[in-house]
């Protein structure tokens, strides 16, 4: 069975069918790539597969469970994503960044906060050595104390996934993780994916970087004009004469 | 029957005011998504520019004629609240564009506590209700048992010509249209060369000028006015600007219309209606934001996370 | 710390302020601070001769030196600036003016000018040493006592131009001290040894009515404050934790009063039925909280500025509820004639002897509040410090990346106003007993903008922040008097004015500091925060 199941997911805006019908399986340990020119509908989709944005019509389901509502009940259920256009609490350390990414994954109430008995050190305690560990992970561990709007743009990215990840996710939902990054800083974040996959979360990447998709996804999946065109092996997808024709000829492209 | 219909024409006559103060409210939403809390004060000082004019500076003999006195008392009332607007802006508001939201809307309540103030201290007697010339005649006619102050047909009729006239201006002038350029989008406004701190300008002096003309309209209708008018009408204005759909012209219109019709009839039918009076506003406002908070006619505003 | 030999400039602009400061500076007698006379450093002269202790940053090299010593030289200028503008005021013109004035003023001004000649030099550290213990708690008893001491000495000047000068003199000592850092230590300081520094600043507190000699008049004030403080505390959680502007706040307030009033036994309740006080308080609040609950349950989906003016409709729609219900608020005449809370014999009216020291009855309702106050700042600062002020925080800063953090936003933000309006309501059954009556038209929109101006005066997201920010509000038009019909004016004025040009308030919270003090670069694709689109605004990812 697959960890997240997408079924004819739909989302119209006034006169625009922005992701049209899309079907879309990701299964644990996948990482799956998603591709197609711009304003396909990659992002709406991601953002109906994070409940920013309810979809117009179509299911999704998560671990068998259907989800919908406000966002955070996806990040709880373990749908966890960053964004396009980075968006950290800017103003917050890199450290705070990750503890309020643990926030679901923590309970303590009002009463617990103000009395502060042991169960709310016991889970302070556990949220910050989680929160250290996964600093360690994106190589931010030095960089706990520094606002986090100081960091360098590729820093930012990568705390961004550490907060994703704080949030004990099964699926991680990444929007062009490599935007605004050069060769090697790409290679990084190719690996830092393949690490998130092998600590049993499986990956979705939203991506224009041809090889930087077919070199780490396992499947592509090809958004043109909302509707999926094409899904398969990265080689499969590579050869496909509607995918180039799709980026090459296609006069709405 | 009669009654309704009476509370109807009254309603329209109240709406008038309230759409012309709306169309501030809404224009500077719709361009720097502020809510110019101080927006009724300027509304206020109006009133106050056109009595000085009529107090001060007209002569007797002049002060009789309705073809001198009325465009005099206007022209004034709109200078100052222009010159209110303008300062306000290029003062307070503009050194926070980039600042949190909270920050100019917090600036916008001093601004509207100074303003009041500053009447309320400085302007001869303005601690007292001041007389405010009626300059139309204050007769009424008859139409089919309801009875019609002309100052009102004078108050609807100036409105609508005003509200027309702004749509027009919107949509056809250059100004205007660079005024809907940088609502929608005033980084490309920028891009296309829409000079936005000009046209963020424009969109104050516009909304002053209207609340202005709105305000000496209300000392016509009231013939008084005091430094506390403008909190009350402000926060009704901008009620109405919600309720057609804020941002949107031709929402501030109908709702100030639909606010005053819905004002008035409940101040008739309610049982205790006229000590509930100004809760009217108030419950349409909660009420449109919670079940349409885009209004009649606007988008949605409510955060979608 | 080198000692350097100070400029020629500044010795004898110290000798001219000094000589002027005990000189007479005024003509005629009668002039408050005995002005006439020589030899004697009465009235405005002492803080003058005060701020001359300054010309030491001639001789030390601290870092930040220069400007201090320009706050030390431009502060005594005002402070004879004041005092000539009152001397011309009470005498006449400028012949009322005694030569020591004139000296005085050219002294500051020769010390002006040789601070400005100083060198830049090194900035004030930003790092500071850990100190033994018992020098670090040496240090905050003394800024503990410093701030009590001022507070006494001002409220035991009388006199307007006095005030006044007082009030300079402060400003400026702050400004120089601030700029040699201290402030910065201090906080730290305080940060490091917070439970000394709570005990302390409790200490004082409790101190202070023992320092009025059985003076009711300040002790009143200052009843009024405590519970205009808790009320400000508990709006901090919503506006400056939160970051909800709520301009109804003062409804909370209200509905506490009106249940603390209700269950008083007062001769003119509706309801015949008395409940002990400490039940009334925890009521009162939970009530209050309830309203929060109701009215935020549907509104606090809206943006921000929306929500303050919902906020805004609900305060007026209790106002005019109070004012209408008569069965049950007894309408616009109120409720009257609130009894004293007693307890176990204890009249909470009388006045009662401790330390012989007399202290009156509004000593035991301060008391009262001091502990209410105690409460609200447990609950400000461990909330603040937990994961629920880290999603405050988040919210604040980005709801779109709080909810897809996890973060269930209107829960979270629901619960912020039930607290803030749980506290206002405990305050409010307090200050039914305070005040001894009800009515609607305490409650009106203009307070709750004085609780919000206290809140952002103060600094949002501090609790020294609403505290200052309260006492200022009821502390300087008593003082002013002459001043108080513009009282209003000047709010409006300052609101405008802290918005330009220190957002952050008086006492600053760092990460709102870094909040408001930025100014977004423009066009910087990617960055929150750097496009025109406001946090919280609908452009999802």
């Amino acid at each position: 069975m697959s960890l997240l199941e997408v079924r004819g997911v739909t989302k119209r805006f006034e006169g625009l069918l922005a992701v049209d019908g899309v079907d879309l399986d990701v299964g644990e340990g996948d990482i799956l790539g998603v591709i197609g020119p711009n304003g396909a509908g990659k992002t709406t989709l991601f953002n109906c597969l994070s409940g920013l944005e309810a979809p117009t019509a179509g299911a999704i389901r998560f671990r068998g469970a259907v989800l919908s509502g406000r966002p955070d009940r996806f990040t709880r259920a373990g749908v966890a994503r960053t964004f396009q256009n980075i968006r950290l609490f800017p103003h917050m350390t890199v450290f705070e960044n990750v503890l309020v990414g643990r926030h679901c994954r923590t309970h303590v109430g009002l009463a617990s906060a103000i009395g502060r008995g042991p169960k709310f050190r016991r889970e302070e305690h556990e949220s910050e050595d989680r929160a250290a560990e996964l600093l360690g992970f994106v190589s931010l561990d030095q960089a706990g104390d520094v606002v986090a709007r100081n960091l360098s743009y590729g820093d930012q990215r990568r705390l961004e996934i550490a907060r994703a990840l704080a949030s004990e996710p099964g699926l991680l939902l990444l929007d062009e993780p490599r935007a605004g990054m050069n060769a090697q800083e790409t290679r990084a974040t190719a690996d830092l994916v393949r690490r998130i996959r092998d600590r049993g979360v499986a990956v979705a990447v939203i991506e224009h970087d041809m090889r930087f998709i077919f070199g780490l996804c396992d499947r592509v999946a090809v958004l043109v004009q909302g509707r999926k065109l094409v899904e398969g092996l990265p080689a499969e997808v590579q050869g496909d004469a509607r995918v180039i024709e799709a980026y090459l000829g296609a006069p709405a492209g | 029957m009669r009654q309704f219909l009476q509370q109807l024409v009254n309603g329209t006559v109240l709406g008038a005011t309230y759409g012309l103060i709306a169309l501030g409210y809404t224009m500077v939403y719709g361009i720097i998504q502020l809510i110019n809390f101080a927006h009724g004060e300027v509304f206020m000082v109006g009133a106050f520019g056109g009595l000085t004019v009529y107090r001060y500076w007209l002569p007797d003999s002049l002060a009789s004629n309705v073809w001198v006195a009325l465009p005099a008392v206007l022209i004034g009332a709109i200078a100052v609240a222009v010159g209110v607007a303008v300062v306000m802006e290029r003062l307070a508001y503009r050194p926070l564009r980039n600042a949190p939201r909270l920050a100019p809307l917090i600036t916008a309540i001093g601004v509207s506590i100074f303003l009041q103030e500053a009447v309320r201290l400085f302007y001869p007697g303005g601690k007292r209700q001041q007389a405010f010339p009626q300059m139309i005649s204050s007769g009424t006619f008859d139409v089919g048992g309801v009875t019609v102050p002309w100052v009102s047909v004078f108050v609807v009729v100036v409105a609508v010509a005003l509200m027309v006239g702004l749509q027009v201006f919107v949509k056809t002038t250059k100004t205007g249209k660079a005024m809907r350029a940088t609502s929608q989008d005033p980084e490309s406004a920028k891009l296309i060369g829409i000079d936005v701190d000009r046209v963020i300008v424009v969109t104050f002096v516009l909304g002053a000028a209207l609340a202005a003309v709105a305000g000496v309209m209300q000392g016509m209708r009231f013939a008084q006015i005091d430094f506390r008018i403008g909190f009350l009408a402000g926060l009704k204005a901008f009620t109405a600007a919600v309720l057609g759909g804020i941002g949107n012209i031709k929402g501030a219109v109908l709702g100030g219309f639909l606010l005053g019709i819905v004002e008035a009839l409940a101040t008739q039918y309610v049982p205790h209606g006229s000590s509930w009076k100004d809760v009217w506003a108030f419950v349409v406002l909660i009420g449109v934001l919670v079940v349409r908070p885009g209004g009649l006619l606007g988008e949605r505003v409510a955060t979608r996370a | 710390m080198n000692t350097r030999k100070p400029p020629a400039l500044a010795v004898a602009g110290t000798a001219a302020l000094v000589a002027g400061s005990l000189s007479p500076w005024a003509t005629f007698a009668g002039y408050p601070g005995k002005m006439s006379l020589g030899g004697f450093p009465g009235g405005a002269r002492l803080f003058c001769l005060l701020l001359a202790t300054g010309a030491v940053l001639f001789v030390l090299d601290l870092g930040g030196r220069r400007r201090a010593a320009l706050a030390v030289g431009i502060g005594a200028a005002a402070v004879v600036a004041v005092n000539f503008a009152g001397l011309m005021d009470h005498g006449g013109g400028i012949g009322s003016v005694a030569w020591g004035a004139w000296l005085s003023l050219a002294g500051a001004g020769l010390l002006t000018a040789a601070a400005w000649r100083l060198p830049a030099g090194t900035p004030a550290p930003k790092e500071w040493p850990v100190l033994p213990v018992a020098v670090e708690v040496a240090a905050v008893a003394a800024a503990v006592l410093a701030l009590l001491g001022a507070v006494v000495w001002g409220l035991r000047i009388n006199e307007s131009s006095r005030f006044v000068s007082f009030l300079v003199f402060v400003a400026f000592v702050s400004v120089a001290v601030h700029h040699l850092g201290v402030f910065e230590a201090l906080g730290v300081l305080f940060a490091r040894r917070q439970r000394i520094a709570l005990v302390l600043g409790g200490a004082a507190a409790v101190a202070f009515p023992f320092t009025q000699q059985g003076n009711a008049y300040w002790i009143r004030v200052f009843a009024s404050i405590g519970v205009f403080a808790v009320a400000a505390i508990g709006l901090n959680v919503v506006v400056g934790l939160a970051g909800l502007l709520d301009l109804g706040y003062v409804a909370f307030f209200g509905v506490g009063a009106y249940v603390g009033a209700l269950l008083s036994n007062a001769a003119l309740t509706t309801v015949h039925f008395h409940v002990p006080f400490l039940f009334v308080v925890l009521l009162g609040g939970c009530v209050a909280a309830v309203f929060g609950l109701v009215i935020g349950t549907p509104t606090l989906r809206l943006r921000g500025d929306y929500l303050a003016i919902v906020t805004l409709g609900f305060g007026e729609i209790f106002r005019i509820t109070a004012n209408n219900w008569d069965g049950l608020t007894r309408g616009p005449n109120g409720i009257s004639g609130i009894p004293d809370l007693a307890a176990a014999g204890f009249d909470f009216g009388e006045s009662h002897a401790l330390f012989g020291v007399t202290l009156p009855g509004f000593a035991n309702y301060y008391f009262v509040e001091l502990v209410l106050i105690a409460g609200a700042i447990l609950v400000f600062t461990r909330l603040n410090d937990s994961r629920i002020g880290r999603a405050w925080v988040a919210i604040r800063e980005d709801e779109v990346a709080a909810a897809a953090s996890g973060i269930d936003t209107i829960r979270l933000k629901l619960m912020a106003f039930a607290i803030g309006a749980f506290l206002a309501g405990c305050a409010g059954t307090v200050n039914a007993h305070v005040t001894t009556q009800v009515s609607p038209d305490s409650y009106t929109f203009l307070e709750s903008i004085l609780l919000v101006a206290a809140v952002v005066l103060g600094g949002m997201g501090t609790v020294p922040g609403a505290l200052l920010g309260s006492t200022m509000l009821f502390v300087l038009p008593e003082k002013l008097r002459s001043f108080q019909d513009k009282r209003l004016l000047l709010f409006g004025a300052a609101l405008i004015l802290v918005m330009r040009f220190r957002p952050e308030g008086l006492v600053p919270s760092k990460r709102r500091r870094r909040e408001l003090r930025e100014r977004a670069p423009e066009g910087v694709p990617g960055l929150p925060g750097a496009s025109g689109a406001p946090p919280g605004s609908p452009v999802a990812g």
